[in-house]
């Protein structure tokens, strides 16, 4: 656990002392608050359906294929490319935490930004109570549910990041393959949106049973519930399981590595 | 003192092999290093030095064998190992944005220091290796090689460990940064066992109580620099600086001693003059004649000629000579 952290604080540090992340961040952040408040500024004249805060959410999530490959790419291509991954293994630390460990700093650094973008409607709130409240920004179940589903596909997509810095030895090219990955399970989800049948869960064990081996297609048809503070519990195991599985994958790739 | 009472080996290693696919590395080498000691792991290119300090370090397992470190038994807890010893690998390989300092926290705290242990520890290993407070306070990145050698080393000692394994330290380095390690390693010594591969025999042959030298996965000598000129070249050896044909000099010695051997294919060139090492059953008795036969020959000029004492280089060329003849390219015996 001590060498977890450790690794954590690392990789958080190295983030922070990287150029690249910190561009990334200011377009990504300035080209969301740009987005954000010409939504805000039209949103009456739109047929938007789901809250305000939910197109914050949308932007993020859409966003992700060009701020996650910023964020991830350099974890393992960049050790592998000075070849620091032998050095590392020479003190006590397995593979498994290695690959936890930067997951979760690539992932508290989305968190970082993720909240800095969270910002904008709250900053609002703050400076214009009423229009803010008319908008839903004091409604605290759309907080919740936007934050966890932001957080559960955040947590999967810095997965894909990691897993592709660890195939390769380029941080262009493990970039460009999150992106591609990114980009591809996006436009899934937005094909296949609208085309979820209507499941009818009378047991936990249907609803758990959906979740780990369900379709993994149909998260932005969950995302009206998660908006409105309605927490599935089947997309939040979806995206437990990809996490998961594109860490156990990092993993076996670093194992292989190594041998 | 008795063998139960006798302490357990750094090293124990029994049979160890292991295979990249149809390429054998090691091919059941057999060693051990006590406490405190310092042995060199000689051998050409391909030898099997990297892997077995790989294996030693619990980096890559073997296939076969047994390999004890420190008491830790590697087949069973691989991991376990790497918190008794320090590892450098070849290359050195470092974070370039780092600095040293932040580095070395690091790596202490990776490998479980903490407090003020962290702290005092990275001032000892600071100071063992002449990294001064303004190197520590540079980026790695920014480092010549031979200061990068250093934070290498200063981190295979942060956490005190019984054994150090260094993978060529000093490939690359100028005699002055190669000093540095030696006296580190002399500083240590008797604390601390070190092993440590290396292409520079000199290096060796001044620091190490030991070697070992490797050959296509095997064990071809051991011992100290004495045992290995008895058993290797109990010969007298003649340097003939001479410029002139390489076969006629050695058809004219041969003419008078039918023992006289070249020992390296290819003469060392020294300023224009070709270096000749010979070696005779016959003694110093017959150096001579030889110089006297070889004076009188038209076509050979000699300018040189020394009666030397076997160095590490040549007992080194001895014993993988005939390994290395017998072996192909994929480390097999040759039929």
């Amino acid at each position: 656990m001590k060498s977890f952290y450790t690794i954590l604080r690392y990789e958080i540090f190295a983030l922070f002392i990287s150029p690249s992340t910190y561009v990334a961040a200011f377009y990504f952040l300035s080209l969301l608050a740009i987005g954000f408040r010409f939504f805000i500024e039209t949103f009456t004249n739109t047929d938007w359906l789901l809250p305000p805060l939910s197109s914050l959410v949308v932007g993020l999530l859409f966003g992700s294929p060009a701020l996650i490959p910023f964020i991830t790419m350099r974890c393992f291509a960049e050790e592998r490319r000075l070849g620091t991954l032998e050095t590392l293994f020479s003190a006590p630390v397995s593979s498994w935490t290695l690959v936890l460990g930067k997951w979760f700093g690539c992932f508290v650094f989305f968190l970082i930004i993720s909240t800095l973008a969270l910002c904008y409607p709250l900053l609002l709130i703050i400076m214009f109570p009423e229009q803010g409240s008319n908008l839903g920004f004091n409604e605290i179940e759309n907080w919740i549910g936007s934050t966890l589903y932001l957080l559960i596909f955040g947590a999967s997509f810095i997965a894909i990041g990691v897993f592709s810095s660890s195939i390769t030895k380029n941080q262009m090219v493990a970039g460009m393959l999150t992106f591609t990955l990114l980009t591809a399970y996006l436009s899934i989800m937005v094909f296949s949106f609208g085309n979820e049948t209507s499941n009818t869960y009378y047991t936990i064990s249907q609803k758990l049973s959906d979740g780990l081996f369900g379709t993994y297609i149909n998260g932005l048809d969950k995302f009206g519930q998660f908006s409105v503070g309605l927490i599935d519990l089947s997309t939040i195991l979806n995206q437990l399981v990809l996490t998961s599985f594109f860490l156990i994958l990092s993993t076996i790739q670093i194992e292989r590595l190594n041998n | 003192m008795s063998a139960e009472n006798k302490p357990l080996p750094i090293i124990e290693v029994v049979n160890l092999k292991k295979s990249f696919g149809r390429i054998q590395a090691l091919k059941g080498v057999s060693f051990s290093i006590g406490k405190g000691e310092i042995v060199g792991f000689l051998g050409p290119n391909g030898a099997g030095k990297s892997t077995t300090l790989r294996i030693l370090s619990g980096l890559i397992p073997a296939d076969a064998g047994e390999a004890k470190v420190c008491g830790v038994d590697l087949a069973q807890e691989e991991g376990l190992v790497r918190n008794h010893i320090g590892y450098l690998p070849e290359n050195n390989p470092l974070p370039e944005d780092l600095r040293v300092i932040e580095y070395l926290r690091f790596r202490a705290l990776l490998k479980g220091l903490e407090g003020s242990r962290l702290k005092e520890r990275i001032k000892v290993v600071l100071d063992i290796c002449d990294l001064e407070r303004k190197i520590s306070e540079r980026k790695i990145g920014n480092l010549s090689k031979g200061y990068r050698q250093r934070v290498g080393i200063a981190d295979s000692l942060l956490a005190e460990p019984r054994l150090v394994i260094l993978d060529e330290p000093t490939i690359g380095l100028d005699p002055h940064q190669s000093a540095v390690t030696r006296k580190m390693m002399e500083r240590l010594r008797g604390e601390v066992s070190f092993l440590l591969s290396s292409h520079i025999l000199s290096e060796v042959e001044a620091c190490c109580d030991r070697m070992i030298i490797l050959s296509h996965g095997q064990i071809v000598a051991e011992g100290s620099l004495y045992e290995l000129q008895k058993r290797f070249v109990n010969k007298t050896i003649f340097q003939i600086d001479a410029s002139g044909n390489k076969i006629d000099i050695q058809k004219r010695i041969r003419s008078i001693d039918r023992t006289c051997e070249l020992i390296q294919d290819d003469p060392v060139e020294v300023s224009g003059k070709r270096r000749y090492n010979f070696s005779t059953e016959q003694g110093e008795q017959i150096a001579e004649r030889i110089i006297r036969t070889l004076l009188e020959e038209k076509n050979i000029r000699i300018s040189g000629f020394q009666i030397r004492r076997p160095d590490l280089e040549t007992i080194f060329l001895r014993a993988t000579k005939k390994n290395w003849e017998k072996h192909d390219f994929l480390n097999r015996n040759k039929i």
